[in-house]
């Protein structure tokens, strides 16, 4: 698989959506089955009110179809983050990650966990999505995570639990957050021994500067690819299933859960 | 939960880091922008040298163009070599405007001028500067490139639209003891990162000795606030009267108006300084 770790031109979908587009041949040249790119690719992850007018529906959106012709003609797999917007209501947008493949759109998830904090105003614009789907794929059950998501252990667990086999982050995390998502991508990949694929965005948008870092990381917890800190790059990495059960009998988190647990986690978080 | 400890410890940063983050700003918004370098008022203090040596290793030194600004009232030799000092190591070019004249024509203008009232005048001098320098970006096709620090931004102790007025400040988020190790981590003599800060808005003007307070103590008081410390923990930790964090506090607070574009009655669907939240977009 390839990591697409990009710099995006903030509001310009043109300019983001041949940039993406020539890193999906560059990743089909490289022998990739699957090429992933940051939170928010399509429009840069600052755009703040210009949302309204560069959100799409999905997977009806202009964008989306000319993302599935490329990923039909390389016959590849692309995993991507856009602005959504609901057909149902005009003010209803998400923070997506779509995953398109070989014959087409397959799936999207909409981000659970929205910051608004410090520099990050996600609640002011967004809804929060409300689902975790895994994807069966020809290329392996597919997870989607996005960026603060990370930071929850509920949703990595709950895609696990479900059977994804590849869960994959694509985040717009700036430098000072760098050894959080560090951290947080290992500790998600060994708790749920799952391959945890990390994406980022470089470059600097109203003062925030994406530090890139995208990454693989095994069951084990290991790196197995890690991109360029601070510059855009298209990494490699290769994905061996096998790993999973070598990792399982010898850290066996699932075998040893204790869903009686989660009834009293639900208690407490409800009375915080 | 570990408490926030006030020592001078708290302050310390990994620079290398800091440095290439501050250089990646400049170039990328120096890029973005469409300009072709940056333009900024050198004294010859901590902090114009530093900003202008960090914006000439972003850049280049063919990009960045120093001025010193002096006017005869406050005129310092020692500043200017300092300017000229920061200028021949970092390699970029420094022109000198001697705001004198300009000065003195504005007191001959304007009929409610008081030689005796020296704050206005000390603000006139800074907006001056910064007229001088929004013509020689305009002329140059360059950016305004801001050496405000974070200590002087947060208790507003600057002249508004004067020393503040710029496109970028790229040590804005840095306290005035941080912009010291920057500008030592970078090679800034050794003289000029140390030296006791001056607004020079009048003759003898010391920084320090206007505020009150050292700016050791200042940028540890300020650093509690911004991480949200009550100003009793603040005092306790730090030894100091509660009333006098208070009074920081305070001066902090009541000094918003000159931290935001100006403030409007809102009267529309979306209104410019409030709730009209655009992104920075390339030219």
């Amino acid at each position: 698989m390839a990591l697409a770790q990009l710099s995006c031109k903030v509001g310009d979908k043109e300019h983001n959506l041949n940039a993406m587009k020539r890193n999906i041949r560059q990743a089909k040249q490289k022998d990739a089955n699957l090429v992933v790119f940051p939170e928010l690719a399509l429009t840069g992850y600052t755009c703040r009110d210009l949302v309204y007018e560069l959100a799409e529906p999905i997977p009806e959106g202009p964008s989306i179809r000319r993302l599935e012709e490329t990923a039909k003609k390389e016959d590849i797999h692309v995993i991507f983050g856009m602005l959504e917007r609901s057909e149902k209501a005009r003010a209803a947008l998400y923070n997506t990650a779509v995953l398109l493949g070989p014959s087409g759109f397959i799936g999207k998830y909409r981000k659970t966990h929205l910051p608004t904090h410090s520099a990050f105003e996600e609640k002011r614009y967004f809804r929060r999505g409300y689902q975790a789907p895994v994807f069966e794929t020809d290329i392996g059950r597919i997870g989607l995570i996005i960026c603060y998501d990370v930071f929850f252990p509920e949703i990595t667990r709950i895609l696990r639990l479900k059977g994804s086999q590849l869960t994959i982050c694509i985040s717009a995390s700036p430098a000072v957050r760098r050894e959080f998502f560090e951290t947080l991508t290992v500790a998600r990949a060994i708790e749920n021994t799952v391959y945890l694929v990390y994406v980022n965005l470089v470059g600097v948008e109203d003062g925030l500067q994406f530090w890139g870092g995208s990454r693989i990381v095994a069951p084990n917890g290991k790196i197995v690819s890690q991109a360029k800190y601070d510059e855009e790059d298209l990494v490699i990495g290769r994905i061996d299933y096998a790993e999973l059960e070598r990792t399982e009998t010898f850290v066996p988190t699932l075998r040893d859960l204790r869903p009686e647990l989660f009834d009293l986690l639900k208690e407490q978080a409800e009375n915080l | 939960m570990v408490k926030l400890r006030l020592t001078s410890d708290a302050l310390n940063l990994d620079l290398s880091s800091v440095e290439s983050r501050i250089k990646r700003f400049i170039r990328d918004y120096v890029k973005k922008s469409g300009a072709n370098g940056v333009v900024l008022g050198v004294s010859g203090g901590v902090d114009s040298s530093t900003t202008a040596a960090i914006a000439a290793l972003a850049l280049g030194g063919h990009a960045v163009l120093g001025i010193a600004l002096p006017e005869e009232e406050t005129y310092s030799v020692a500043d200017v070599q300092h300017a000229k000092l920061v200028a021949r190591k970092f390699g970029f070019e420094l022109e000198t405007v001697d705001i004198s004249p300009i000065l003195t024509s504005y007191f001959h203008s304007l009929p409610v001028y008081d030689v005796a009232d020296k704050l206005s005048k000390g603000n006139l001098k800074a907006r001056t500067r910064m007229v001088c320098l929004y013509y020689y970006a305009n002329r140059l096709s360059k950016l305004v490139c801001g050496s405000s620090d974070k200590s002087e931004t947060m208790i507003g102790y600057f002249t508004k639209w004067g020393d503040a007025a710029a496109d970028i400040a790229p040590v804005m988020d840095l306290y005035k003891t941080q912009v010291r190790q920057l500008a030592v981590h970078i090679g800034v003599p050794k003289g000029i990162a140390t030296k006791p800060s001056t607004p020079a808005l009048w003759p003898g003007h010391l920084a320090e000795e206007e505020l009150g307070i050292k700016y050791e103590t200042l940028d540890l008081i300020l650093f509690g606030l911004e991480h949200f410390m009550t100003t009793e923990d603040i005092a306790k930790q730090m030894n100091l009267p509660v009333e006098f964090v208070d009074e920081i506090k305070k001066r902090w607070l009541a000094t918003e108006h000159k931290r935001r574009p100006p403030l409007t009655a809102k009267l529309g669907y979306r209104t410019v300084g409030s709730d009209f939240r655009l992104p920075y977009t390339s030219r």
